[in-house]
This record gives structure tokens, sequence and C-alpha cells, in this order.
């Protein structure tokens, strides 16, 4: 591949991933089975240390993930973004009950991997912080999971079949709500917007903690959510045209995609 | 100065050879035009010159390309695109978005090469001034026309002095006014010294602005020569380029037998006037 | 380009990008670390909305926290207030649900330290020109990608945008409605979203090619082309902040503060 894309750090932006992961783990078990004393509505230390913990491991992890990037990858980046916000803002728009705002970080996880997946959820977190609302800055470590977790499902054949799409949408969606569960309920009380606020009290009503009300709230809207975006990656993918996609070393590499030769790369 | 002989290039996973024993060569400081059909292999050839094959898209390329001095397949992607700058169709898409600003768009090549402040500064000014883009520099390249766009594109390839300009079908995507700024702008750049060479489809532009045409076909420079020359050429058609409308116009008078067949087909509007004034005097 | 920035002539305006986002993380620390809603109420009234008001975009911020914290706000005070688990003091009942006073104080201080996350970063926002941001972050070692991604993506969203709006209008006039049950509006979107996803495909390899044109693989260091004006003043300033805010924070953890 291209000459231009050296990697003068490798070592180092290894090093930024390794740590941003051990933070978010640390965070989350802390969070999870440490059990913190407050955890009843998220004041004191597990607030700080939940918000502290959650950011810089998603800024670790987005710095040391973005330079593995080669610029041909790089540049699918910002127009893949745009298409998560502007059909997203268009979903709610329409009123629909689901976010619909991940198609684009999908797309780029299914055809250039797992890498590029999660630079494309981090910073679709960051460009919506900047633009729409700051509330979305602690959730960028869910949308880096999120890029993950498709590339991988890409990466081991999920998308050469035409069955298997939904049901790894549905666990990448299983796998996103567990993940927010703690950053809605310590960060923000479970109230993170309207609609979803409301479930998060009626399942608090139903005698559930916060923890587990705002974990029942994800579980309840995000597998549907990223079940239907897995889907209609699939569709949109089955409609491009061959020699789009053959152009992504990633997709001739681990042979991503149904009716498509496996080559290696040399 | 540009010196490509018996090339041979096939895109990864392709067994089609794109280009097959090409031989090019053009001298510094001309203007080459080169026409083709469509599918023809012209971006294949235009990135070819400029090290983006094969350095960004890999494949096999066979043969010798030197380009600016530099052995093309041996040399770095960055150390030709320092010497020969390539401008392509799409104006939006060569808006980085990485600045704000006309004149950081600029400005931006020269950032990542390192290059001293001040000399930036006096670089933005200078090619500012010469395409005109004075009253543009502070607004957003987002906010301009397409013509306005493709002229920043190629004002912030020619801050870095490439000496070679390479423009894969630049009007394209343009409107006659749009295709009029940068046909302009050709001319200063070339004016100036800078190697041009032109992919284009529009044949009366490339009469009127390059010293030498070749047409490619098949993955070969086919036929190569004077502007006129080569339009007037009777196989154009074979290889799917068409011809001007004076031409396509005097080769149908001359086959319903109202001229003299045997007269040089007219490429331009006065030599179409004196062709049909003979064939009406006869 | 789709950002909150109100082009202002104020100080705030003036200063250097890092001395403001260096203030928005001290706050944001500060109010999260201090477990009493009137810090953060002081904070917000006392710091973020007077600097709002007097760099001229005070109505603005207002504007966009009410939007963003007033629903926030309802959903905490209803169900903290009436399922909060350490209810002592009951203030009313409502059917079998009753509302505590414990539950109402986290709700406050909750929603008050989420107003003070969001005023002062929307502060940051609505003061600072995107590209000054990228440019004096990149100055002091953010990746040049890390710009790139965000600079692009801000500036191609209007694009797209127009592009989405000019699919539907295309879709409307052959008689596609967007309006009517869920599925009827659902499949609004899959012809809208395979054009979008189709240009970013079709366009990859030019703007590829465009960046590398550029230089953007040198791996020489990066020179500015615009000036971010900084001074002494604020570097000693930035320094401040920083302090003020881990000490706070030590002894918030300590348990002073509580």
């Amino acid at each position: 591949m291209s000459l231009t894309t050296e990697q003068p750090n490798k070592t180092r932006n290894l090093v930024f991933i390794i740590l941003g992961a051990v933070i978010i783990v640390a965070t989350y078990l802390y969070l999870i089975i440490g059990q913190p004393a407050d955890i009843a509505a998220g004041l004191g230390p597990s607030a700080l240390i939940a918000l502290a913990g959650y950011l810089i491991g998603a800024v670790l992890i987005g710095v040391g993930t973005i330079h593995r990037l080669p610029t041909n990858t790089l540049v699918l980046i910002p127009v893949a973004i745009a298409v998560n916000i502007v059909v997203g803002q268009l979903t709610a728009a329409l009123g629909l009950p689901f976010y619909f705002d991940s198609i684009g970080t999908i797309l780029v996880a299914v055809v250039a991997g797992p890498a590029a997946g999660a630079v494309t959820g981090a910073f679709s977190n960051v460009i919506w912080g900047l633009t729409l609302s700051p509330l979305a800055l602690p959730f960028a470590i869910t949308a880096i999971v999120i890029g993950v977790v498709a590339g991988y499902a890409a990466r081991i054949g999920v998308f050469r079949t035409y069955w298997a799409p939904p049901i790894a949408g549905a666990v990448t969606g299983v796998i996103a709500a567990l993940v927010s569960a703690p950053i809605s309920a310590f960060i923000f009380g479970g109230a993170t917007g309207g609609g979803t606020g409301a479930i998060v009290t009626a399942f608090q009503a139903m005698g559930n903690s916060l923890l587990g009300a705002t974990t029942l709230q994800g579980l309840l809207s995000d597998p549907l959510d990223k079940l239907i975006t897995f889907t209609v990656v699939m569709l949109i993918l089955l409609a491009l045209p061959t020699r789009f996609k053959q152009r992504f070393p990633f997709v001739r590499q681990y042979n991503v995609l149904p009716g498509m030769k496996n080559k290696k790369l040399d | 100065m540009i010196d490509l002989a018996g090339v041979t290039y096939a895109y990864p996973d392709s067994e089609r050879n794109v280009l097959a024993g090409l031989d090019l060569s053009i001298s510094e400081g001309s203007v080459y035009g080169i026409v083709g059909a469509s599918g023809a292999g012209k971006t294949t050839l235009a990135k070819t010159i400029a090290g983006f094959i094969p350095h960004a898209e890999g494949g096999d390329l066979e043969g010798r390309v030197t380009v600016a001095g530099l052995d093309v397949p041996t040399a770095t992607l960055l150390d030709v695109v320092t010497r020969v700058g390539l401008v392509s169709q799409n104006p939006f898409n060569q808006i980085t978005g990485a600045r704000f600003t006309v004149e950081e768009e600029i400005a931006f090549g020269l950032e990542n090469l390192g290059t001293s402040r001040a000399e930036m500064l006096e670089r933005v000014d200078a090619v500012v001034d010469q395409f005109g883009l004075e009253e543009l520099r502070s607004r957003s390249p987002y906010a301009l026309s397409g013509g306005q766009q493709q002229l920043v594109a190629i004002a912030s390839i020619m801050v870095m002095r490439p000496s070679i300009l390479v423009m894969d079908e630049p009007t394209s995507q343009l409107d006659p006014g749009g295709t009029r700024l940068v046909f302009d702008v050709i001319e200063r750049v070339a004016q100036q010294g800078t190697t041009v060479v032109m992919f284009e489809h529009k044949l009366e532009l490339l009469r009127d602005h390059a010293d030498t045409l070749g047409v490619l076909a098949e993955g070969r420079i086919v036929l190569s020569g004077s502007p006129r020359d080569v339009l007037a050429d009777e196989r154009l058609a074979e290889w799917g380029v068409g011809s001007t409308r004076f031409t396509a116009a005097a080769r149908a008078a001359a086959s319903a037998g109202l001229v003299d067949r045997k007269a040089e087909l007219p490429v331009s509007l006065a030599e179409a006037t004196g062709y049909f004034a003979k064939g009406a005097n006869r | 380009m789709s950002t909150l920035y109100l082009d202002r002539q104020s100080p705030l305006h003036r200063l250097n990008p890092v001395t403001k986002l260096v203030g928005v993380l001290a706050v944001v620390l500060v109010v999260f670390a201090v477990p009493v809603w009137w810090a953060s109420a002081a904070i917000l009234v006392g710091v973020v909305v007077p600097i709002a008001a007097f760099s001229g975009v005070g109505r603005r911020l207002l504007v966009i926290c009410s939007v963003l914290v007033g629903p926030l706000l309802v959903v905490l005070v209803v169900a903290q207030g009436f399922f909060y688990p350490g209810r002592e003091t009951i203030l009313f009942e409502w059917g079998p649900f009753r509302f505590s006073l414990e539950g109402l104080q986290i709700a406050i201080a909750v929603g008050a330290r989420t107003a003070v996350l969001v005023a002062a970063t929307m502060l940051l926002l609505l003061t600072t020109h995107p590209g000054a941001l990228m440019t004096a972050l990149t100055e002091r070692g953010m990746p040049p990608k890390i710009s790139y991604v965000i600079s692009s993506t801000l500036q191609i969203i209007p694009a797209f945008r127009g592009r989405a709006e000019s699919i539907l209008l295309a879709q409307r006039s052959r008689g596609l409605r967007t309006k009517g049950n869920i599925f009827r509006r659902a499949a609004v979107l899959l012809p809208l979203v395979t054009p979008l996803v189709l240009g970013v495909f079709v366009d990859v390899e030019e703007r590829s090619t465009a960046m590398e044109a550029r230089a953007f693989g040198s791996t020489r260091s990066r020179v500015s082309y615009a000036v971010i004006p900084d001074s002494r003043a604020q570097r000693v300033a930035r320094w401040v902040l920083v302090i003020v805010a881990f000490a706070i924070v030590g002894l918030a953890f300590a348990g002073v503060l509580s």
C-alpha cells in the first residue's frame, strides 16, 4: 500500500490503545462490580471517575487508532460521519422510534476494519458534541465499541451471509447497551433525553435500581436499532457495484463480502 | 522532463493491462494535451505520471517512468508530489476541508511540508495574486462556485511549486464560465515555465492551448503531433475521440460531395471558413 | 459550516482557544468532584452566565441550554423525586408514589452539574472558531489527522444535508410520502441513504489523491499558516486553573468538602 503511511510511533500508538482500553475496563469494573456506595444517583466520586475514565480512555484509543489508518481510509471518515449525522437527524425528524445514527460507522467498519470503525465512531460523537449536544461526548466509548465489534464481525465473515448481519447487529446492540448504561446512570443520573429518560423512570418505578433501569432501557432500544442498521448496511453493500467494494484491502484480505474471490494482498 | 518507455500497468487483482507498452516523451515547459475515449486509461496515465501509480494504487507497473528527474517506481510518493502536481475532476472532492478559509486551504500543502511561515506567506500571496483569488481568500472554500473551487484546487497545488502540473479532466464538471476560468489559469501557469499535461475532451480548447496533442488508445499513445494535425486525423473516430464541430461538418460536406475531398480538414472556425469558401468556388 | 460559533468582538472571543478549553475542563472537573448542588449552581450563575452575557452570546447560550437541559431536569425531578431509594422526608404522595426531599436534592444536584457541563462547553463552542481550536491544539501536539477529520466533517455536513434534502424533495415529487405510519416513514430512509452512501464510495479515491497530493503523508513537523495569539498571562492562567481544579478535586476526594 501507500508508502506515505509510515507509522513512526507504532509502539507509542499501541501503548495508547492498550492504556485506553485498560482505563475503560477498570472504570467499567469499578462502576459495575465495585458498586460504589453513591451508586443511587451518581453523586460523589463515582461520577467524576466515570466521566474522567470514559473520556480519557476514549481519547487514548482514538489517538492511538487514528495513527494506524492510511490516508485512503482516513478520507472515508468525514463523509461517513456526515452520513451518520444527517441520517440520524432525519430519522429523528421523521419521528421514527430508533436512532439510526451509526450507519456510516458500521459501513466503514465493514469495508475498512475495526480500527477505522473505532475512529469513525469516536469522532462521530465528537462532532455530535461540537455541533448539537455536548451530552454526546461521554458516550464516545460506546460508539468506539460499536465500530470495533462491527469490524470484527465483518472480519469473521458475518457479511458474507444474508442471515448473520441482523443477528450480529442485535448482539452489537446488547454490547452497546451494557457499555452505555453506567454512563447514563453515573454521569447523567439516568436522564439523557426526554424519551429515553421517561423509559428509565418507568423501569425505576417497577423497582429497578438506577443502573438496572438504564441497562434495561438500553436493551429495549439498542439491539433493535443496530439490527436495523446492520441489515440496511448489508442491503446497501449488496446494491453497490463490485468495483467500489473491491477497492478496499480489508474487503479483499478477509473476503468480507459475498461473491468475491479471496485474494491475498502482497 | 517526462519520459515513459514501454510502460505496462494492471490494477491490483486485475488481469487487464490498462497501459500496454506505452511510450511518451514530453519536453520541459510545454503544454501537452492527451485525448482518449472514456475507459482508455486517461486517469491511469495521469496517476502514473504523478506517482500515485504504483505508490498509492499498488498493482503491477513495468517499464521506465522518469518524471522531473525522478525514477518514479523507486522514488517515494512524497518526493514525487513535491515535483509533480495532480489536479482531478471533481472540485468538491479536492477541497480537503482540513482548513476553513481559501488561503488556509491553499497553504495546507506547505504546512504539511513544514515550509517556514515567512516563505508560506510569500508563496500564498503570490499564488492568490496570480490566480485572482484576492477577494475570496478569507471565504470558506465550500461557499465557492465549482469553477472557483477548481481554481483553489489548482492554486493549492501550484503553491507547492511543482515543475510539472498534471490535470485529469479538470473542467469536466464545470460550466462554461468555470471552464474559462480554469483555462485562463492554465495559460498563466504555462507562461511561467511549468510543464502542463492536460487530459481533456474539449478538443477546441486543447487546440488553442496545447503545444502538442497525444491520443491515448489501447493502452498506448497511438498518435501525437501538433494539435492541428492530430485533430484532422481520420482515425480519431476509430479511437473514440470524436472531432471538432468544424472537422465534423467538413467531413459531412465532403462525403456529400459539396467540397473537394482532397483539401485538408479544418479544425477551427477560420480554417472552416476557408475550407467551405474553396468548396463553394468549385 | 455546521457549527455553533457566533462571530462577536469580545475578550473571550480573543482568548487562546486552549485557555478556554482548559477553563471548561477545570470547571467540569470541579462540579463533578464536589457533590453539592450549590457549587454547580454558583459556578453556573456566578461564572458561566455572566461571562456569556458579557461576550454577547448570553441569549443563545440560554436558548441552547434550556432546550438541552430542560427535558433532562424534568426527567430527573420525577425519577429521583419519586424513586430515590434513600428517601426519608416525604413531601407529597401521588397515588402509590411518594415524592421525597432527598430525591429532589439529588435531582437538583445532578441537574445543575449537567447544566454546567453543557453551558461551559457551549460557551467555548459559541465563542471559538473551530479552525482556531484545531490550529491551537495541533500546535500543542494533537495529531494533524484529528484536525483533518474534525474540520473536514464540520464542513461536509452542510453539503450532505443539502444533498439529503434534494433527494427527499425528488422522492416527494415522485409521490413518496414522508408522513403516515412508522413503516411508511421508515420507507423514506432507504432510498435516501443509498445515494448518500454511494457518494461516499465514489468520492473516496479522489479525496485520498487530493490529500496525498498536498503531502499529507509527510512526517515532517507541521508549520501553521494561521497564527493563534497567546500570551504569558494566559499561560500562567492555564496553570493556575489546572492547579486549583486538582486541589479542589483532591479536597473533595479527601472528604473535606462533603
